[in-house]
């Protein structure tokens, strides 16, 4: 429940060791690779960074990948949402076995998705040929004809509307030694051959240039049209059987598909290797790395590294290294929950505090309120265990099905003190039948009791702010800062109180409330302690100015609590009525019935999803926002040890 | 004075309740519009992103089921009893809040549901976050709803 404690670790192994160690770390999977600092003098001369084969086992990944991709788009896999990814033991990614045979099997794949994709462009300029050719089909000519020994020929077409007087017209006008045909037409064109005698033929193209004529592609073809359209059909028909017959080949081998995916699991632990080669140096018999590793890791690799003949040390890293140790919390199961959302924001700096285990009872208890809905905290509750138990997620999406599980609970009790499931629907139904007005027990509710709602939400807000600068006073005064802390939290304190004893109307001497002013005092002394002259004044200024405006905005900010718990119910209520009504002024019949459960599940189905969002990003900002403000600090880079991580397939514990 | 008289209470609190639906819906009616638009355009390039394209076209759509809400709570309130003339403007007050305020957020809500739509176009992995500032605009139309419903609550006909 803290950030873990990380070593610094320096190795030096002998060359011929390589492949072994890097495969026993990989399985220990507790050691970070860290770029080596450059070297000075001599080792310069010595050392060489170490060069891999990551790039082209990236370009095999990238291969099987895509295999995959055509496999599930060709056979879509059929498996639940639930279903898990499958477990095998860790050997079984460090295996090098399966993987030619599973690039030949991509390669094979790919190569016949090509070639389907060469078949469509195909077929689609087949089609277009076929239609261009139809209206031609009573020319007789050969179409490769374009001139004979004293004439041109042209086949071509003019829209639709024109009039072939005019066009014979216009041919006239040139030379009577050309003619123009027509052979079909349709609703947008006419489709003509003309034929004229050589010296006439440019005048004869330019005078049929305003009737809009343009060349037909079919122009150049081999054979009579007739011939043409069965040569294309031909070839439709052989494209359509070879593409059957690749696609049929395509679906046998997706029974092959786990064997790609394994391969691929197998190549990024390969990967993963290659690239913690490449951030090692080496001189002509030795390699040297330095890295991270959890201090509670040491004694394991101590034994691994025993079988070695090796030279290591570890460290602890000093404070100058904070900002360059990688971070890693260690939480238990329901700190775990909030890693969802310091993974989102950002990781506390080394050496800093975990926030997860402070942030985890606000988080859940603010969501319970917003939502505050027994039904709602039911679905939440059933959704988190089904997926707990048939997922068996890892990471993330374990940390988010916690989260789920434990805001679900809250949620629940939230509905329990608010008395709502499903905002009103039992009060409803009970008044309906009793033709009294009934509501379930509550111990506050949002809509009778707003102010005291609001109020109660606005306190939260203060323990929660309170919560974060305590946190933040305790590390001052870790880090001997405590001057800081009495005269910034301290005297914050103190204006707290002071402002509770006024509000009391306890110690306040004749009237004037004597803590509060020491506090404020104070707060002014400290923010002027280290500036001179004129500029005490200022800082004062802008000290009270930040303080007054921030601290107003940031208590404000927790009124969302109320605001949310509000209108998830007042929504839920007015859904609530809406189906009811049919059954009230219709009586109960099957038909009200029907209408009362669709509009309940569509209204309640989108209230709940609208909220469910809703509350957690605004739970967010509450913590992200004004309690991180108040203590927290970020920037820490994730650790990421050398491990074996599947995309496909899981390690098995 | 005579002439406002004239409508009668009940008149009065109808149209805030016209208005409460009314401009809200339109607002959301224009944000899904926006958010539609956008999102035809990806569906076009790739139909398989649909589903998420829908959930961040109906977002923009709730403001128009908070005017629905204050509506039909205005319209149970005044249905069947007699509203004086004063309580008929409360009312109309009550109503302002989610119309005007409804109408603006669904507006820039949908502007910024289609800009997550190009976020689900450009780098799919992100969409959640668009979806995340579409749900920081829906949180002044929540506030318009409530101050709609506490002032609506606390009149007594």
């Amino acid at each position: 429940m803290a950030i873990v404690e990380m070593k610094k670790i320096r190795l030096a192994a002998m060359k011929t060791d390589k492949r072994r160690l890097l495969r026993d770390l990989i399985r220990l999977g507790c050691v970070q690779l860290a770029e080596l600092p450059p070297e000075e003098g001599d080792m310069q001369a010595l050392t060489r960074r170490m060069s891999s084969d990551a790039q082209d086992r990236r370009g095999e990944l990238s291969r099987l990948l895509s295999a995959v991709e055509i496999l599930d788009r060709a056979v879509p896999e059929k498996k639940g949402l639930l279903t898990p990814k499958p477990e095998k033991d860790s050997e079984v990614f460090l295996q090098d076995s399966g993987v030619k045979e599973a690039l030949e099997l991509a390669d094979s794949i790919i190569g016949r998705d090509e070639r389907l994709r060469k078949l469509s462009a195909d077929e689609s300029k087949e089609r277009s040929a076929q239609l261009s050719l139809q209206p031609w089909q009573s020319l007789g000519m050969d179409l490769s004809i374009d001139h004979t020994e004293t004439t041109r020929v042209l086949l071509g077409t003019v829209p639709a509307k024109t009039s072939m007087l005019d066009l014979n017209a216009a041919l006239a006008v040139v030379s009577d030694e050309a003619e123009i045909c027509i052979v079909s037409e349709d609703r947008e064109f006419k489709y003509l051959i003309m034929i004229c005698v050589n010296e006439v033929f440019a005048e004869v193209q330019s005078a049929l240039k305003p009737f809009s004529f343009a060349l037909a592609p079919v122009m150049g073809m081999e054979g009579t049209p007739t011939e043409a359209l069965g040569r294309t059909r031909l070839s439709l028909e052989a494209i359509a059987e070879e593409k059957t017959a690749l696609q049929s080949e395509i679906e046998s081998l997706s029974s092959r598909r786990d064997e790609l995916r394994l391969a691929a699991d197998r190549l990024c632990a390969r990967i993963a290797m290659a690239e913690a080669e490449e951030r090692m140096a080496a001189t002509e018999s030795c390699i040297i790395m330095q890295g991270w590793l959890p201090a509670a890791d040491e004694e394991k690799l101590a034994s691994v590294l025993a079988s070695y003949d090796c030279a290591w040390e570890t460290e602890a890293p000093s404070e100058e290294e904070y900002p360059e140790v990688p971070v890693s919390l260690r939480n238990n199961k329901f700190t775990n929950a909030l890693n969802m959302v310091t993974n989102m924001y950002s990781l506390p700096l080394y050496g800093t505090v975990d926030p997860n285990p402070l942030m985890a009872p606000f988080f859940i208890v603010f969501y319970g309120l917003m939502m505050a809905d027994m039904g709602y905290g039911l679905i939440m509750i059933a959704a988190a265990i089904v997926a707990l138990k048939k997922l068996r997620p890892r990471n993330n999406s374990l940390s988010f099905c916690q989260l789920l599980l434990y805001c679900g609970v809250a949620t629940f009790v939230g509905g329990a003190l608010t008395g709502s499931f499903f905002s009103d629907v039992v009060a409803q139904f009970v008044t309906m039948i009793t033709g009294t007005q009934w509501s379930m027990p509550y111990l506050f509710s949002p809509v009778r009791d707003s102010e005291m709602v609001l109020y109660g939400s606005l306190i939260l807000g203060v323990i929660h702010l309170n919560t974060g600068m305590a946190v933040n006073f305790v590390q001052k005064v870790k880090r001997g800062e405590t001057a800081s802390a009495i005269w910034e939290e301290g005297s914050l304190w103190v204006i707290l109180i002071g402002g509770i004893l006024w509000f009391l109307d306890i110690g306040n001497i004749s009237g004037i409330p004597i803590v509060l002013i020491i506090g404020v005092v104070m707060l002014l002394l400290g923010a002027g302690r280290e500036k001179k002259g004129f500029g005490k004044v200022t800082a004062a200024v802008a000290c009270i100015y930040n303080t007054a405006t921030g601290w107003l905005g940031d208590v404000l900010s927790y009124a969302r609590i109320m605001a949310l718990m509000l209108a998830g119910g007042v929504v839920g209520q007015v859904f609530n009525s809406v189906a009811i009504m049919p059954m009230q002024s219709g009586g109960v019949n099957p038909l009200t019935i029907l209408v009362f459960i669709v509009i309940f599940l569509l209204g309640h189905a989108m209230n709940f999803g609208l909220n469910i969002l809703g509350c957690y990003v605004h739970d967010l900002r509450l913590q992200c926002l004004e309690f991180f403000g108040k203590f927290y600090a970020d920037g820490g880079k994730p650790f990421t040890p050398l491990e074996i991580s599947g995309k496909y397939n899981n390690v098995r514990r | 004075m005579d002439f406002i008289t004239s409508l009668g209470g009940k008149g009065i609190a109808l149209v805030g309740a016209a208005i409460a639906a009314a401009l809200a819906c339109a607002g959301s009616g224009k944000g899904t519009g926006l958010a539609g638009e956008a999102g035809a355009g990806l569906v076009t390039e790739d139909p398989g992103k649909f589903g998420k394209i829908m959930i961040l076209q109906v977002i923009p759509g709730t403001q128009g089921l908070y005017g629905f809400v204050i509506f039909f709570l205005t319209y149970l309130k005044v249905a069947g009893a007699e509203v004086s003339t004063e309580a008929g403007f409360q009312i109309f007050a009550a109503c302002l809040p989610i119309g005007i305020g409804g109408l603006i957020s669904a507006i820039a809500q949908g502007k910024v549901a289609a800009s997550s739509i190009n976020i689900l176009a450009k780098k799919p992995d992100h969409w959640s976050k668009g979806m995340i500032m579409c749900i920081v605009v829906e949180f002044y139309a929540i506030l318009c709803l409530l101050a709609s419903f506490l002032m609506l609550n606390s009149i007594s006909l």
